[in-house]
């Protein structure tokens, strides 16, 4: 009995030991000789740097708005606390100016920093996991040819045990992939090019991917569609009902290039940021193959209700300039508003009156009964670079109130998207706070 | 440069593709009629037509114009119903401050292009946009009906 309890101590011992190790060791660092030998120098390294370094979008979230670009700074409200990106310029005190390209392409693929303590996923380094060392050198070294910025990001604020840094390597062995991307040779060479750029890159399921227990991205779910600091990033999976599956490559390339796709509105949230800032540089090439790619990841039906109802006949009744006569005679205070703040650029018939991006038929925003992302940008309102210079649309949040915003919430479903639905006061408050 | 054509005139202006309209018109081609109000398109003060339809011009980046016939408050007189609403707007005494009013006769003259004789809640959905900080609109509303008759 006394031996049985001396063997079950050593090995209760034995495997402290092991998490301890496993937890505790030192981390090591990757050799880039071989990448750093293959790439060119120079120039040509700093604007492939910069074209990849947009692809991967880093500028979205290292940047605050109105900040200067990867100084760091912008806030992640998460469940256990809220994260802030650090400042990624050459600014050897508070940005990454003393890193080697070793420790830089550890960071992007393993999520841990230059002194070897882990990093937190909302840096989607189990994306970049999948970059080339090469591309991973390529954006160092253009984010090293920019000027430092001497910016301190606030420090994180997360509860026990997700403050202790070491739990994410925990994290890392179930989630984090090793190793580039490999090519599927039994698809186009277009395809496996849109792979890598969705998933290596643009990291396009961070958003549209719905998470698990952990935080992570559910692989079973990929792109179904997901919530996120309070707007909701829509399912882009190749289900026709929910998803982008009915949409035309002509309308996928023309939302991701130009903002706007007929027919189904424009990005606004941070998905307009992703066109604004990431998708409309890439090449014509690059925008064919992320088509290629999206468009064969299987369906998932999502219980989403944002179901795009084309041609509701409230848009069929109405012109340009006027609703049907016995709809505008009814009145109530969500027309009102839509008429005096929000007609003139919008119009009526949802075909945009002062320019396409302002056409709202057919897109998801106005079609979701839940109003999530349309409580948002009647609140934040908009902003897009786009051929035909910048489009905006107003914040709304200072100028109405918490009813008036639901009122205008519900005309605007009911009249472009023919739904039914009760967005109330209360919505509107909370998606002031989010 | 950008080709562009104002009140019938082809004009060429060296300016930034996303240049609101407003600019143009007001600080390059001097045309000082159009006013700046709200800078959101919110208020309706700086509304032209582009080919025939009020465009907010404070927010419509000027590369987005094309080949569309931009008019001002300076030419809509010289169409039929800018004439009419012109007219009416002498006749009623609609103007108080003024400021917002070469918006109001631009936005007026556009819906009975569009609409020969409006109701009120025609002239409702096409008015609303302009806001009138005097509170004239119940002379506009007059006005607009008055030119319909004329």
């Amino acid at each position: 009995m006394k031996r049985l309890g001396l063997i079950i101590l050593a090995a209760v011992v034995v495997i402290a030991a092991a998490v301890a190790v496993f937890l505790f060791k030192p981390a090591s660092l990757p050799d880039v000789s071989v990448a750093q030998a293959a790439l060119p120098t120079g120039q040509a390294l700093i604007d492939r740097g910069e074209y990849l370094a947009r692809a991967a979008d880093c500028v979205a979230c290292h940047t605050t708005s109105g900040g200067k670009p990867y100084a760091g700074g912008l806030a992640f409200k998460l469940p256990f606390g809220t994260l802030y990106s650090p400042n990624i310029t050459a600014d050897k005190e508070t940005g990454i100016g003393n890193w080697s390209d070793a420790e830089f392409v550890r960071a992007l693929h393993q999520g841990i920093d230059d002194q070897g303590k882990n990093l937190y996923p909302a840096f989607p380094y189990a994306a970049y996991a999948r970059m080339t060392t090469e591309d991973a050198l390529a954006i160092k070294a253009y984010l090293f040819s920019l000027p430092p910025v001497r910016a301190d990001a606030p420090g994180n604020e997360l509860v026990f045990p997700f403050n202790q840094r070491y739990v994410m390597r925990f994290w890392n062995l179930l989630f984090v992939p090793s190793g580039p991307l490999q090519p599927d040779p039994q698809q186009t060479a277009d395809w496996n090019r849109g792979a890598y750029l969705v998933e290596a890159m643009a990291h396009c399921g961070e958003c549209h991917t719905p998470r698990n227990l952990f935080y992570a991205l559910d692989s079973g779910k990929t792109f179904a569609g997901a919530e996120l600091q309070g707007w909701k990033a829509y399912n882009i999976s190749s289900d026709k009902r929910t998803g982008i599956g009915s949409w035309s490559d002509e309308q996928l390339t023309d939302y991701l290039s130009k903002g706007h796709a007929e027919g189904r509105g424009s990005p606004t949230g941070s998905m307009g940021e992703a066109v604004d800032y990431s998708l409309r540089h890439l090449t014509p090439e690059d925008i064919k193959s992320i088509v290629a790619y999206v468009r064969t990841v299987p369906p998932q039906v999502s219980s989403d209700q944002a179901i795009v109802e084309a041609d509701p006949p409230t848009l069929k009744a109405s012109t340009a300039y006027a609703p049907a006569t016995d709809a505008a005679a009814q009145g109530g205070l969500g027309l009102k508003l839509f008429q005096g703040a929000c007609a003139s650029c919008h119009g009526w018939n949802g075909e945009g009156l002062q320019t396409p991006y302002a056409a709202l038929r057919g897109s998801r925003t106005v079609n979701d009964p839940d109003g999530t992302n349309l409580i948002q940008v009647i609140l934040k309102g908009a902003h897009m670079t786009t051929p035909t210079g910048a489009q905006t649309m107003p914040a709304f949040a200072n100028a109405y109130s918490d009813v008036e915003i639901a009122a205008l919430g519900n005309y605007v479903l009911a009249h472009f998207g023919g739904k039914q639905s009760a967005i109330t006061p209360a919505d509107v408050a909370k998606a002031r706070t989010q | 440069m950008i080709a562009l054509n104002v009140n019938g005139q082809d004009r060429s202006v060296d300016v930034p593709d996303d240049m609101p309209l407003l600019w143009v018109l007001r600080d390059v081609i001097g045309l000082t009629g159009t006013k700046f109000g709200c800078g959101i398109a919110q208020c309706g003060a700086c509304t032209v037509q582009l080919d025939g339809q009020p465009v907010r011009s404070c927010v419509l980046p000027v590369a987005s114009v094309g080949t569309r016939h931009v008019t001002t408050v300076e030419a809509i007189g010289a169409t039929p119903s800018g004439k009419k609403v012109q007219q009416a707007w002498l006749d009623l005494e609609v103007i108080q401050c003024g400021y917002c009013q070469s918006g109001q006769i631009m936005s007026a003259s556009a819906l009975l292009e569009r609409n020969p004789n409006p109701s009120d809640s025609d002239i409702d959905a096409a008015m609303s946009g302009n806001i009138c900080r005097c509170g004239t609109y119940t002379r506009i509303r007059a006005a607009i009906k008055q030119a319909a008759k004329a």
